[in-house]
């Protein structure tokens, strides 16, 4: 099922957009039908848009959403699907039809599909109602703060970092000073794949046998993330490593812009010296199995993969400005 | 075969090029094609006598424009060249840690092709589709929707244009391109037939040889290297989630087929293509995809399928597969089921069936030193099966060997700090700058020269769940020292111990107490397969002794060890919080209140008809 990529993850406008196509595409089709002489009947109209609706949601869509969410969408849509069919008096009329049809019986074919009926509702209802006093355990919802407040100081190898002030000292321009205009401007380029500026420019290429200062040190940060990290945050950074698939809470996606590109440098800096074990209750501390890089890297081994992260993903660390 | 191939190469072409030339000719063969398609015939009639059976020859591809191969540098060093290395021999900085070792591209050899055994791979087919869906099982990842089609087509020019360096596309004195035709063929339908003969034609043909009787790569896991000099292990049939050619569509059988058909090239992996009709290779990939893990467990029986066993694996449901990691989905919640009298006490008994088994993702402990990079053991299945005082649970995983520490361990087996014993994790590799081929210090080459301690498998609990406000728990790693956990270890030396854990780098302490009361009740390894099957109290005399209620959420953490990996105290693989429920006994409600919900409809029903009947009645 490769040709058909599924809505992944919240994307509301594309969701509602799909969704406003097909209902054309159907409002399209019922018009020639009727054009034809054959117009689908009002009843069935109706019916067939809404389950159309609830598979949209129920198989279009990963990761799944929940039951209760979606019976949420699919009353509303009931709702929207009455309005349209009770829009006039005749049209009314002409929807409730064949369900008065089968109450009164009017052929031999209503008087069976009536009696099945009557058989089938009381039977479906027991069914659901014995199905739903039934034990059931599902995996319980747990709420975790992904960014949580962070302290004020962190401590690595002895020295103490105030969050609010330290600074990546890898950050630096042609100089050797701090400058994050210019380290901002030679990260990859924003546009798909997020590649490297200019292969051929020593100052944007961190392969390139003259690179020097900023972009030396991004090539060593990333020595250290494919030697350290990407087994779980992925060769992309995007969160999908080998071992992804084995724990919970998932990998962190950096090329998401609502990780590292939303955080101070200083953060992330916490975060990665600290592991898992570092983070405030709200995190989930006790689950996490990011180590604390500190008992396996150097203060300025961390300073660079950090920066490696950002010039990666594309993303420029928040300032406090 | 180098050879063969030359000399075989203008009558191949010159077949070809007459072929393409005549229309009529085109045509005679498209209907001939298509009916014997219809006619339910799987092979082509091949009209070149000298490929084999679903094959044809194809010409070379025509080299790449000078702009797309520096289009393909762009790529390659922003994304690739950190495992694959700045010359493309497999050695970038990443590399040392990994095994499988990222491919070294220089000689030209490819794994997964549509083409003959030792060929190069279709650059636009094969190696496109390596790169668009990623090598399961390594850590090769899918790029689509990460490089766009062009930018994966560049890169692929600038490796094959200019990192294979002792192979070449456009050399028609040396190269062929002997392509199998999958799209061309239909799969044979896997009936109870195709599977049994499926499995009669893997030990015919000698792949249980290496793959094991009930081929879980535990035939010879140990002496097979590849042409790089690496140990490489064969595949494990039943997890196809992590055949490198499984195109993230694991449980399709065209995916066995191919790699049946071409080999795996630098491997020991041959081709069969010369050896099997068509017909036979999809008996055989039938079986090798029915052996893939299903819902339920299937006793293969060692390999020797029946009738009946033929007829399960043609009929069980696939594991649904979770299409962001490629994996099977994990479900967290592990449940128990209540039975009234013992609970099992061995694998064989009929509750097992009925008791739901749950697919645990174990990854490398990667959190503390020393660091498992390499993790044999990927998963394990667990069951579970209680009554009123015990609980018993089944484990059962895929481990290529059998390891027992054959002398005396230094270490106790409350330790858990390892390291002075030689338990250490491999160094990030000291081989990229000093020109060493064989790369001594990769985890690649430390692979099956380890020290041999207990393949094993444990468990923990927080000792104080009840007291736990959700979502709180202990730190996985063995607790923490406000929370100590409750831990069930089994080792292959035929030891089953209850201990108490207070951190990641705290030493256990034992509660021989309750130890006594558990039970081993099975510990078997057999065709590459541990079984152990265990009984603890529900219940111990104890404060540290978790308490386990039914109807409740009791976190818990999965830990295994393979001994032949050098796996011992926290070299382990691990798996996330999961949730034991020991589900209780339905309630009588259940039962009585559906029937009064039945039977109020009923009566609705009744009144509603009668409403429509007189309202129609005074119309009239």
């Amino acid at each position: 099922m490769t040709w058909l990529k599924l809505v992944e993850g919240y994307m509301p406008m594309q969701m509602i957009s799909e969704l406003a196509i097909c209902i054309l595409f159907f409002a399209a089709i019922n018009f020639s039908l009727k054009k034809a002489g054959i117009g689908i009947p009002k009843f069935w109209a109706g019916v067939g848009v809404w389950i159309f609706i609830l598979m949209y949601l129920k198989y279009r869509i990963y990761p799944p959403i929940p039951f209760s969410v979606r019976a949420i969408y699919g009353t509303v849509s009931a709702c929207g699907i009455f309005m349209w069919v009770s829009g006039s008096q005749p049209e009314w009329e002409d929807f409730k039809r064949p369900i008065l049809n089968v109450m009164d019986g009017k052929t031999g074919f209503h008087k069976a599909i009536r009696v099945v009926a009557l058989v089938l509702i009381p039977l479906a209802l027991g069914g659901y109602a014995y199905q739903s006093f039934l034990p059931s355990f599902e995996e319980p919802i747990e709420l975790r703060t992904v960014h949580p407040a962070p302290p004020a100081t962190t401590k690595v190898h002895g020295k103490t970092f105030v969050l609010q002030t330290a600074e990546n000292p890898y950050r630096v321009n042609p100089e050797g000073e701090y400058d994050q205009k210019y380290t901002d401007a030679h990260i990859v380029s924003q546009d798909m794949g997020r590649l490297m500026k200019d292969f051929a420019s020593n100052e944007d290429n961190p392969w390139d046998p003259n690179a020097e200062g900023y972009i030396k040190y991004v090539r060593e940060g990333g020595e250290i993330f494919f030697q350290n990290c990407h087994f779980c945050h992925g060769d992309n950074l995007n969160g999908r490593g080998l071992w992804a698939y084995a724990f919970n809470p998932i990998p962190a996606n950096f090329t998401d812009a609502g990780t590292i590109a939303q955080l101070q440098e200083t953060f992330v800096f916490w975060r990665v010296s600290q592991g898992g074990i570092g983070l405030p209750p709200e995190g989930f501390p006790w689950a996490s199995v990011m180590p604390p890089w500190k008992e396996h890297l150097t203060t300025d081994e961390i300073w660079k993969v950090v920066m490696f992260e950002y010039w990666h993903t594309g993303y420029y660390p928040r300032t406090w400005e | 075969m180098k050879t063969t191939q030359m000399i075989d190469l203008s009558k191949k072409r010159d077949t070809m090029e007459t072929t393409s030339r005549s229309p009529l000719t085109l045509a005679a063969l498209g209907v001939l094609t298509l009916s014997l398609m219809l006619v339910g015939l799987p092979s082509l009639v091949s009209a070149q006598e000298d490929v084999p059976e679903g094959f044809k020859s194809q010409g070379l591809p025509a080299q790449h424009p000078a702009e797309q191969i520096e289009a393909g540098k762009r790529v390659y060093f922003t994304k690739c060249v950190w495992c694959h290395g700045v010359d493309g021999a497999g050695d970038g900085p990443g590399a040392d840690r990994l095994w499988p070792r990222p491919r070294n591209f220089n000689a030209g050899t490819f794994k997964i092709r549509h083409t003959a055994s030792g060929e190069l791979p279709l650059i636009d087919v094969d190696l496109m589709q390596t790169v668009t869906h990623g090598l399961p099982g390594s850590a090769m990842p899918s790029w689509e929707g990460i490089l766009t089609d062009q930018q994966r087509k560049d890169v692929l020019a600038f490796v094959t244009e200019e990192l294979v360096k002792d192979r070449d596309w456009q050399d028609d004195e040396f190269e062929t391109l002997t392509v199998l035709e999958l799209d061309k063929l239909a799969p044979k339908p896997a009936t109870p037939e195709s599977i049994k003969r499926g499995a009669e034609l893997v030990q015919e043909k000698k792949c249980v040889e290496c793959h094991g009787m009930e081929g879980r790569g535990d035939g010879n896991a140990f002496n097979l290297k590849d042409d790089w000099g690496f140990p490489i292990q064969p595949a494990d049939w039943h997890k196809c989630w992590n055949f490198r050619g499984s195109r993230q569509d694991p449980y399709n059988v065209k995916n066995i087929f191919r790699t049946f058909s071409t080999g795996i090239n630098g491997t020991p992996m041959p081709s069969f293509a010369d050896n099997t009709s068509v017909d036979e290779r999809w008996d055989i990939a039938n079986y090798v995809n029915s052996l893939c893990e299903r819902v339920n467990e299937i006793n293969i029986a060692g390999g020797q399928v029946t009738d009946e066993i033929a007829t399960t694996l043609s009929t069980s449901q696939a594991l649904p597969v979770d299409i962001l990691t490629d994996k099977p989905k994990a479900n967290f919640v592990v449940p128990s089921k209540y039975t009234e009298g013992e609970v099992p006490t061995d694998e064989m008994d009929e509750r097992w069936k009925t008791a739901p088994r749950r697919w645990i993702a174990l990854g490398g402990q990667i959190t503390h030193k020393p660091r498992n990079f390499v993790n044999r053991i990927d998963d394990a299945w667990v069951q579970s099966i209680y009554n009123d005082t015990t609980i018993s649970f089944l484990f059962q995983w895929d481990d290529r060997t059998k390891s027992v520490a054959e002398d005396e361990l230094e270490f106790d087996p409350t330790e858990v700090n390892l390291e002075d014993y030689g338990v250490v994790e491999s160094p990030p590799g000291g081989s990229r700058f000093d020109d060493d081929p064989e790369h001594p210090e990769s985890i690649a080459a430390a692979q099956n020269q380890y020290q041999v301690f207990n393949d094993g498998i444990a468990f923990e609990f927080p000792v104080k769940w009840q007291e736990l406000p959700a979502p709180r728990k202990p730190r996985y790693l063995w607790g923490d020292e406000k929370f100590a956990m409750d831990i069930t270890k089994w080792t292959a030396d035929g030891v089953l111990y209850a201990y108490e854990g207070t951190g990641w780098d705290q030493d256990f302490s034992e509660r021989d107490d309750f130890t006594e009361q558990m039970k081993i009740a099975k510990a078997e390894w057999k065709d590459g397969r541990w079984t152990v099957l265990i009984h603890r109290p529900i219940k111990g005399d104890y404060e540290e002794d978790a308490y386990l209620q039914a109807g409740q959420y009791i976190p818990m953490v999965f830990f295994a060890w393979d001994g032949h990996n050098g796996d011992a105290g926290r070299k382990m693989a691990v798996s996330a919080f999961y949730y034991l429920v020991m589900e209780p006994p339905i309630p009588k409600e259940a039962y009585i209140y559906p029937v009064l919900v039945a039977i109020g409809m009923v009566g609705i029903e009744g009144w509603v008809l009668t409403r429509r009947k007189n309202k129609r009645a005074s119309k009239s």
